[in-house]
């Protein structure tokens, strides 16, 4: 960042496969006053809006931000939607840090959502491109050859995909937002239906109602409190094309050169060492020994031993997902923000139950498309 | 305001607006205005530091759209990008944005929008709020109409005065070989045309076509290495209003006022009559006379005000002549940099060294980005 820019207030809705009692303008509403509150501001002292969220036809409703300019507080200022699909929530963040960075804009609200009891995701998230034959197998169907792949190639044991999804629920159930939290253990997960091999029932995320608001400042208004801000260390999206000849779906090289890219930002030379926690968007289980490896917290093929040791584990070297992770709660536009927010509650040492103690770099991912897409920041105590 | 880095527009490429491209998709549509608009800078994608394109998911009638146009936007090897919901004049701002927060130096925008593999009157319906406008069954025509109303209530403007500001309009338009439209109409004729949607005729609402578009960024330093007439931004800012229909004045754009009272004053300029060129993004004759209230600038009505010194307004005959959904805003910003930097052709306004460009999204102006531009650097 080319100046300091800080995450000085978060607020979440809870999560739930419905939220009866809200519509889409009330449930971003409660986010944004959760977010302001817990920043010690009103609107009159946010300068700009940046919203993101995933497909319109989740819920219905084209281009929601002219909808929803009033529960977001935006009348008569500047608003920017941002979509670059699953990863859009962490690179909404991002895009708001970049308000604040330019020096134009001194506070910025930034905010996530998606209320997909609205629609019909399976339908939603699967698009019908020209040449290519539809699926119509939502992104389970999308992704389980990307995961078969890891598996062939890494030469994993099958019961790894099941320990990450009975460890991130052990994790949900200590955070009070999350979704999914019934206690769920290693034989359930591997008696549960197969829906595209290898990707059973419980080792998929679930459709969720939910919305997250972050207020970002720039370092002056972020020193002024009330609370100990977390700054953005480095941030960056890098995307890639679907088709392209010789293309790693397993490892995508955008992930790669986006982790890449953050760590030198960041000055951070051994991630497994110097960053202490890390919220990756894993919506199926085997996402999460992948992103162990695209981000270079292990050697390649060798993202599975570490879920196998459990050092990924609360209380262990480097949690992921101490908030139970996409895996139990994916309201999927606001998802890559959870795991941004989440990651700057950690540095901020007030992520409540899930807190993981020490925590001096965190680092917050996401990705979407076709393993295409992906976001990056690290967030940390220090600027 | 503090001193900002010097940024220029310093190309620009378009597909032909048509009302239906049948034999392209989008991306086959994009690729060789990628291309071109490349070329005409001199360089190649790997100059680029960062892209960013702006499209509907709901206009091409299919979720995650943009990520089709990766390929054609030569994203391999992988490449810093992102993507607007909006019209593409936005990702241009985002790109404005990140090259002040010296994030990237150089940069491409794309705009596209098949409108012909969907239904924008029944899109646009879908952009209102679901329960109390949607559900009325209200689309982009119902609502810019009931604007048109009250806005002729309130200024006395008439039917003659709306063809009036249609057929200049349609005049400038037949001199601009990029647009839909480039037939000029009188406006007795406009006047002939039936109602769509009282006050609205058929001849005062543009055609809805499509095209794509991209253009190409640069900072100081590098932009004069790729344009001869780079032409720079001296001043920007966009406003949104509520959406609901029934709770602000529809017979103003106070958002349109407030961006170009901070776009100008970021300009260091006092008046939006100090520019030679005034590009809008109106889509109706009553949006055009609201937007020439906000700006300050003469209705232009029966002689009123067209003195020889004041800004030609729209040179490009303005979204009346062709409105590619997506893409309608990106064009305006569009003419700005062909206006001052000697790419007009035949419309070209003689010593035009100043342009303030506007553009509008959502229904009955809600949201409104104001931009200066200038022949000159802003900031030394």
């Amino acid at each position: 960042m080319s100046r300091a820019v800080a995450v000085v207030g978060v607020g979440q809705t809870h999560h739930n496969s419905k939220l009866p009692d809200v519509n889409c303008a009330e449930m971003v509403r409660i986010a944004v006053d959760k977010a302001l509150l817990d920043a010690g501001l009103t609107h009159e002292d946010i300068d700009a809006i940046v919203l993101g969220k995933a497909p319109d036809p989740l819920e219905g409703i084209m281009q929601p931000e002219q909808y929803l300019a009033g529960a977001l507080g935006a009348h008569m200022k500047p608003i920017i939607r941002v979509h670059t699909a699953g990863s859009v929530g962490c690179t909404t963040a991002l895009v708001a840090a970049t308000h604040v960075a330019s020096g134009i804009y001194g506070r910025v609200l930034t905010v996530a959502f998606e209320k997909q009891s609205e629609g019909n995701a399976m339908w939603a998230l699967s698009p019908n491109y020209a040449f290519t034959p539809p699926m119509v197998a939502g992104a389970g169907g999308f992704f389980a050859p990307y995961c078969r792949a890891y598996i062939m190639r890494s030469g994993a044991p099958s019961h790894i995909g099941a320990v990450v999804a009975a460890n991130a629920r052990e994790n949900a159930a200590r955070n009070e937002h999350a979704h999914l939290k019934d206690p769920m253990t290693v034989e359930d997960v591997l008696a549960s239906p197969m829906l595209w091999d290898p990707i059973r029932l419980l080792e998929t995320c679930p459709s969720s109602d939910g919305a997250i608001a972050i207020v970002l400042a720039n370092e002056e208004l972020a020193k002024k409190g009330p609370r100990k801000p977390a700054w953005i260390k480095a941030g960056a999206t890098f995307t890639e094309p679907m088709f392209v000849p010789g293309r790693d779906q397993v490892s995508p090289l955008a992930g790669r050169m986006c982790a890449k890219f953050v760590y030198e930002k960041a000055g951070i030379k051994d991630p497994w060492n110097e960053i202490q926690v890390a919220e990756f968007y894993v919506p199926f289980s085997w996402y999460e020994p992948m992103w162990l490896e695209n981000l270079g917290f292990a050697p390649l093929n060798e993202g599975w031993k570490v879920v196998d040791r459990g050092d990924q584990k609360m209380g262990r070297h480097m949690p992921v997902n101490p908030s139970g992770g996409v895996l139990n709660t994916n309201p999927i536009g606001a998802s890559g923000m959870l795991r941004f927010g989440e990651a700057a509650l950690q540095v901020m040492g007030r992520a409540g139950e899930h807190q993981v103690p020490n925590v001096k770099n965190a680092l917050g991912h996401a990705y979407g498309g076709g393993a295409q897409y992906f976001s990056i920041a690290i967030l940390g105590t220090e600027l | 305001m503090s001193k900002l880095r010097n940024v220029a527009i310093v190309g620009f490429a378009q597909a032909p607006i048509v009302d239906a491209d049948p034999h392209h998709t989008a991306p086959e549509m994009l690729y060789p205005v990628v291309k071109q608009a490349l070329a005409s800078c001199g360089i190649e994608r790997k100059d680029i530091d960062y892209q960013c394109a702006g499209s509907s998911d709901y206009i091409d009638g299919r979720a995650f759209s943009f990520s089709q146009v990766l390929e054609v936007m030569g994203a391999w090897p992988p490449v810093q990008d992102s993507h607007v919901e909006m019209d593409a004049v936005w990702a241009a701002y985002l790109v404005w944005v990140k090259m002040q927060a010296e994030e990237c130096d150089t940069a491409i925008v794309a705009g596209f929008g098949k409108c012909s593999e969907g239904s924008p009157t029944h899109v646009l319906n879908l952009q209102l709020d679901p329960f109390y406008h949607a559900s009325l069954g209200l689309d982009h025509i119902s609502t810019a109409a009931l604007q048109a109303s009250a806005y002729m209530a309130k200024s006395g403007v008439d039917d003659a005065g709306l063809a009036e500001v249609v057929a200049r309009n349609r005049a400038a338009g037949a001199a601009n070989p990029d647009t839909q439209l480039r037939k000029a109409a009188s406006a007795k004729d406009l006047q002939g045309t039936p109602f769509v949607t009282k006050p609205l005729r058929e001849g005062y609402l543009p055609p809805i076509g499509e095209t794509a578009t991209v253009m190409v960024l640069a900072v100081e330093g590098k932009a004069e290495k790729m344009c001869d007439k780079p032409v720079w931004i001296q001043g920007v800012d966009h406003r949104i209003e509520l959406q609901t229909i029934g709770s602000r004045d529809l017979t103003q754009s106070a958002s349109t006022r407030l961006a170009a009272r901070n776009a100008l004053e970021m300009a260091s300029v006092t008046s939006a009559r100090e520019a030679q060129v005034v590009e809008l993004g109106s889509a109706t004759p009553a949006e055009e006379l609201i937007l020439r209230d906000a700006l300050g600038l003469p209705s232009g009505l029966g002689g009123n005000g067209a003195s020889a010194d004041g800004p030609v307004v729209n040179p490009s005959g303005s979204p009346l002549c062709g409105n590619p959904l997506m893409n309608t805003g990106l064009l305006r910003l569009a003419e700005g940099f062909r206006q001052l930097s000697g790419r007009a052709g035949e419309r070209a306004v003689a010593g035009a060294k100043r342009a303030l460009v506007h553009a509008s999204a959502g229904h009955c102006l809600q949201q409104n980005i104001v931009w200066v531009l200038g022949t000159e650097r802003r900031w030394t």
